[in-house]
């Protein structure tokens, strides 16, 4: 668990240097954006997981967080 | 499956009245976040142009900020969660120095926003600027109050886990303040893009 939990705080210290990078982009392409929603959506999961502890839990109670990020994500990527 | 299912907790970690706040937060910052998006649409310029008066760098060092102090966070937890009767001492100074780093971080959080206010401010830029600095100034100060809240919950758990006030049975209200600092971070790795990256 040790290990997993380095694991997931090196993943967020890695997407997070790859968006500020994309931020020094003057113009960002359509795809470009998307694997920047991507991520995104790759750091809150790796959060809702692992630093909330949701995964042990019974899926209800994790659905609830991962289904809020799933459309807040989503709609964002639409109407961007 | 089914084997897999039964040994799943019951319930989220802490009190479950936390998880309804944490609920009612999310989908309140969603909402927010979703008419931010909305606004940008029909101002796609205006909203480019105002963005770069903020500091990317600042949002970037205050995500870093974040995401290490929940790690810090969770350390403690499992300390706590995973002590023996014998090694109750030693695991709950080891707990506590996680969470000081922990509260450290959210203080300089707090400290790295109070000067982009300042800057921001101090530029003469207010809620009635622009549609940008409306949802920026409103999405960011919401948020910033709820890492000042998180900090002193932070520094109230710290406190009783030095007095060794915490087991790893009975520390629900240790698990209660952590799942809202994470929730603090949750909904900052999702503004930190939308208004600090995104054009």
């Amino acid at each position: 668990m040790k290990k997993i939990l380095e694991g997931v705080w090196i993943i967020l210290v890695i997407l997070t240097i790859f968006a500020f990078m994309l931020g020094h982009l003057k113009f960002m392409p359509t795809y470009l954006v998307a694997i920047l929603l991507i991520s995104t959506f790759i750091k809150g999961q790796l959060v809702i997981d692992y630093f909330m502890d949701l995964k042990k839990v019974k899926l209800k109670y994790r659905l609830i967080p991962t289904i809020w990020l799933t459309a807040v994500i989503s709609l964002i990527a639409i109407l961007l | 499956m089914l084997k897999n299912n039964t040994l799943k907790e019951e319930y989220p970690p802490g009190d479950f009245a936390i998880w309804i706040i944490i609920y009612v937060e999310l989908i309140t910052f969603g909402l927010l976040f979703i008419g931010y998006v909305v606004s940008r649409r029909e101002n796609v310029q205006l909203f480019n142009d105002s963005q770069l008066m903020v500091s990317q760098t600042s949002g970037f060092i205050n995500t870093l900020i974040l995401i290490t102090s929940s790690y810090f966070v969770v350390k403690a937890v499992h300390g706590i969660k995973n002590m023996t009767k014998e090694s109750s001492k030693e695991s709950s100074i080891a707990a506590s120095k996680w969470l000081l780093s922990a509260i450290v971080f959210g203080v300089a959080f707090l400290i790295i926003k109070l000067s982009e206010f300042s800057h921001i401010f101090g530029q003469g830029i207010t809620l009635s600027t622009n549609k940008f600095f409306m949802f920026y100034i409103f999405l960011t100060v919401f948020h910033f109050m709820h890492v000042a809240l998180g900090t002193i919950i932070l520094f109230n758990i710290y406190k009783k886990t030095k007095m060794q006030g915490y087991s790893g049975d009975d520390c629900g209200g240790m698990e209660t303040g952590a799942s809202y600092w994470h929730m603090v971070d949750l909904l900052w790795i999702v503004l930190f893009p939308l208004v600090y990256i995104i054009k």
